[in-house]
């Protein structure tokens, strides 16, 4: 069978880089393969990508030695955009890599580019968009697509080029979870329907882990691991659990032998927990919103929400993209004001915007997180010891003199929250926080919003991931266009019941791995294995 | 909308407000830019705005800067690099200048809002390539410019700074020149993968005019021949004394440049309410 991919043994360094972003990387792929590639953030992923479309170094810069060759054409010898006639490359922000402004026209971009014949460019946009169900989006401005559907059009955008590699640079980060499942069956489809070759780098494992042919595992650059996804989960699972679908994490927790990938092998293996209708804790409104609504011109954003944000407790808010989360997010931090209905509340409250970028302003990490002090007035000595203090409790003493946009993503993240949480806020807001982030950063974010409401913080997160939801939250508010659906506990609705369930609720009945691994550890006690 | 016709309605419209010199005709080209604007897409405030405080700020600055005019109306004390005594005809130029520059932002905003982006890119592609690219690059930026200042202000408010005060709204400025750049280099990197800059680029055929575009491009004709013919027959003259503005052709010229603009604006508006 002839190759879609090779690469020998590839080093590349970005410029200015202390270290090798890929060393030593050598990795075939056949025809029609799909190809999961999994790694924390800054493993390479991305850039093993780029490397096989020829932007590194074309396009980035830096020394690139090893061969690649794409499609039969090595990388060093043909330039990205040729390269690009038969591999396409899907990136992880769509707003990002969208060129014009309406739908079919985008699509067609790529057609103009490949100098196809002016009176089968638009029939194939088309054609293109209708295969990735789209069809509908064709005359819509991309600009005020959703997520999902600008993901759709970018994927349409590659399809329609007629290539026979697709490249995808976790294309799920920014979805929710139904629109994330729907891209990942499209993606699926695509590759065992048409024959595409798919190499796809993703977070988010529970889905495609187990649909893949064979799975890289990346670490510092080097690919440690590639093998079917039963191998990966075995060698996963004394390495990196994390890299795994929750469900798989559960039984590593467990110690069980079996390594089940999927709901359904799951539930072949272990009964479900029984149901277990739990009580929020008592606990004190830090903001309550009574019958809000807000409209955006002629987009309802909320439509009469109500609901409390507690005290001490971390509180995910959850619902497809366009619920209205970040709206009812931004209104209860005070940083926009209602069309109508009640706010109560009137202590400090913060908020993290989720791109942390927004939060670097300043030239060195400790000037950041003294930003919002100095903007309340707070008197030079007592600043120094709050930010010390701050920086120290996120681990970040040691970056104080760095340029924030020098750190990495995950030292981004934490100074963003630190910046915040410097003022000590009674409700801390959280939008969409793992954007990107790998399974181990999502646990240590986990760990680190259970110890802000340890504190007293009232925290909610806004999010949809809800495997972290469930992971990280104790209580749980449910929206959909508008409105608040449901106020409750993680684990009634997000593991036993509810609209949207995580993958080790779906399974087992619990919310967290954790629960979920002490389960199946009673149930082989019980069974004497 | 086809940018043929938007274009030749708002060159038109752009040309009598920096070309003609009846006071009439201005405010006439202006008004028609003005109603243009309104009949297009929101947002419109940030173009009205601007048009609005740029024409006063020359309004206000004239009759200081300028030393015409045999109408004395007010004379203040001795100023160095300033003119304090003030003249009718300053001031009535500087209302006809200020006008100039709403008629001139107005039709070029109209322009914007109206003209579909990605059919005036297609054209540019044609006959300029790389300008193209750094206007594709342009056009998708400034919509994500925006929301990243959005972004930053809420994030910066939300860590108390007090945006309305000039200082840490100004601060703002370097980390969003940080970002677009940023931006800018991912969008330029996801049109080489999309294969911009190989082979000889095709181009999308471009659809006819409809109805409503062929009305409007009649109008732009009209409006275009109706300028060019009035510009070299308008003389008013500002200084030293003010001419009489009451002429035939400023006061037809005026007319028919106000018909155009309320013609325009409902053609316009014609084809979105049939949507």
């Amino acid at each position: 069978m002839s190759h879609a991919l090779r690469m020998h043994d590839v080093r590349y360094r970005y410029p200015d880089a202390a270290r090798p972003a890929l060393d030593g990387v050598s990795l075939d792929v056949e025809q029609g393969e799909l190809v999961l590639v999994l790694g924390e953030s800054g493993s390479g992923k991305s850039t093993l990508l780029r490397a096989a479309l020829g932007l590194v170094p074309s396009f980035h810069g830096g020394e690139l030695a090893g061969r690649v060759v794409s499609e039969g054409l090595d990388t060093r010898e043909h330039s990205p955009a040729q390269v690009a006639r038969h591999v396409g490359l899907v990136f992880q922000d769509p707003e990002s890599q969208l060129v014009m402004r309406r739908a079919d026209h985008e699509v067609a971009f790529g057609l103009e580019n490949l100098g196809c014949d002016p009176r089968e460019i638009l029939p194939r946009a088309e054609q293109a968009l209708t295969a990735v169900a789209a069809g509908h989006l064709a005359e819509r401005e991309t600009g005020k697509l959703s997520g999902g559907e600008q993901q759709r059009v970018a994927i349409a955008s590659v399809l329609a080029m007629g290539q026979s590699t697709l490249l995808l640079d976790e294309p799920t980060s920014q979805l929710d979870p139904i629109a994330a499942e729907e891209l990942l069956a499209l993606v699926t489809r695509i590759n065992r329907d048409r024959g595409i070759t798919v190499v796809l780098a993703e977070h988010r494992t529970s889905r495609i882990f187990a649909e893949a042919d064979r799975v890289v595992v990346m670490e510092a650059g080097r690919i440690v691991f590639d093998g079917s996804p039963a191998e990966a989960a075995a060698h996963l699972a004394g390495s990196a659990p994390w890299l795994l679908p929750p469900v798989t994490q559960a039984f590593v927790a467990a110690h069980r032998p079996e390594l089940p990938l999927t709901v359904r092998d799951a539930r072949r293996l272990a009964a479900p927990a029984p149901p277990d209708r739990r009580e929020l804790p008592a606990a004190a409104t830090v903001v309550g919103l009574t019958s809000v609504t807000k409209r955006y011109g002629e987009i309802a954003a909320l439509r009469g929400a109500t609901t409390a944000l507690r005290a001490g407790t971390v509180t995910a808010l959850v619902g497809p993209n366009g619920a209205g989360k970040s709206t009812l997010a931004r209104i209860a931090t005070g940083l926009e004001p209602p069309d109508a209905g009640r706010i109560e509340g009137d202590g400090m409250r913060g908020y993290v915007s989720q791109n942390p970028a927004h939060h670097a302003v300043r030239e060195r990490v400790d000037d950041e997180v003294a930003y919002a002090l100095e903007n309340l007035g707070v008197a030079a000595p007592e600043r120094a010891r709050r930010v010390a203090a701050e920086l120290a409790r996120f681990g970040l003493e040691e970056l104080a003199g760095r340029h924030p946009r020098d750190l990495s993503s995950g030292e981004r993240q934490r100074l963003a929250i630190a910046s915040v949480t410097v003022m000590r806020p009674q409700l801390l807001v959280l939008d969409e926080p793992t954007r990107g982030m790998d399974g181990l950063r999502k646990l240590a974010l986990a760990e680190l919003v259970g110890r802000l409401a340890g504190d007293g913080c009232g925290v909610v997160v806004v999010t949809h991931d809800i495997d972290f939801a469930a992971e990280a939250a104790e209580a749980v508010t449910t929206m959909a266009r508008g409105r608040v659906l449901a106020d409750g506990c993680s684990v009634d609705l997000l593991a036993q019941g509810g609209f949207f369930a995580c993958q080790v609720g779906l399974a087992l009945g619990c919310a967290t791995i954790a629960e979920a691994g002490a389960l199946l550890r009673e149930e082989t006690e019980r069974a004497g294995v | 909308m086809s940018p043929l016709p938007v274009g030749l309605l708002c060159a038109a419209l752009l040309a009598g407000s920096v070309a003609l010199s009846n006071p009439f005709a201005i405010a006439a080209c202006a008004a028609a830019a003005g109603a243009l604007l309104w009949a297009s897409p929101p947002p419109r405030a940030m173009y009205v705005w601007f048009a609005a405080t740029s024409a006063l700020l020359v309004f206000l600055v004239n009759p200081f800067v300028s030393v015409q005019g045999l109408t004395p109306i007010w004379s203040g004390p001795q100023i160095p690099l300033l003119d304090t005594e003030i003249t009718q005809e300053e001031l009535v130029f500087g209302v006809a200048a200020g006008l100039r520059l709403i008629g001139s932002a107005m039709a070029v905003a109209a322009f914007v809002r109206l003209a579909d982006g990605d059919r005036v890119l297609a054209a540019l592609a044609r006959v300029a390539p790389r300008s193209a690219m750094i206007a594709a690059l342009a056009s998708r930026l400034l919509p994500t410019l925006e929301q990243d200042a959005t972004g930053l202000a809420m994030a910066s408010r939300s860590r108390a700074a007090q945006l309305h005060r000039r200082r840490p709204a100004a601060a703002l400025a370097a980390p969003l020149v940080g970002l677009s750049l940023e931006r800018s280099l991912m969008l330029a990197e996801a049109m080489e993968a999309r294969g911009y800059g190989g082979a000889a680029r095709t181009h999308t055929p471009q659809p006819g005019l409809n109805s409503p575009e062929r009305v409007l491009t009649a109008i732009g004709i009209i409006t275009c021949a109706v300028v060019a013919a009035a510009i070299p027959l308008d003389d008013y003259r500002y200084y030293d004394l003010l001419g009489d503005p009451f002429t035939a052709v400023g006061l037809a010229t005026a007319v028919l440049v106000g018909l155009a603009g309320a013609a325009g604006a409902v053609t316009v508006r014609w084809p979105r309410r049939a949507r």
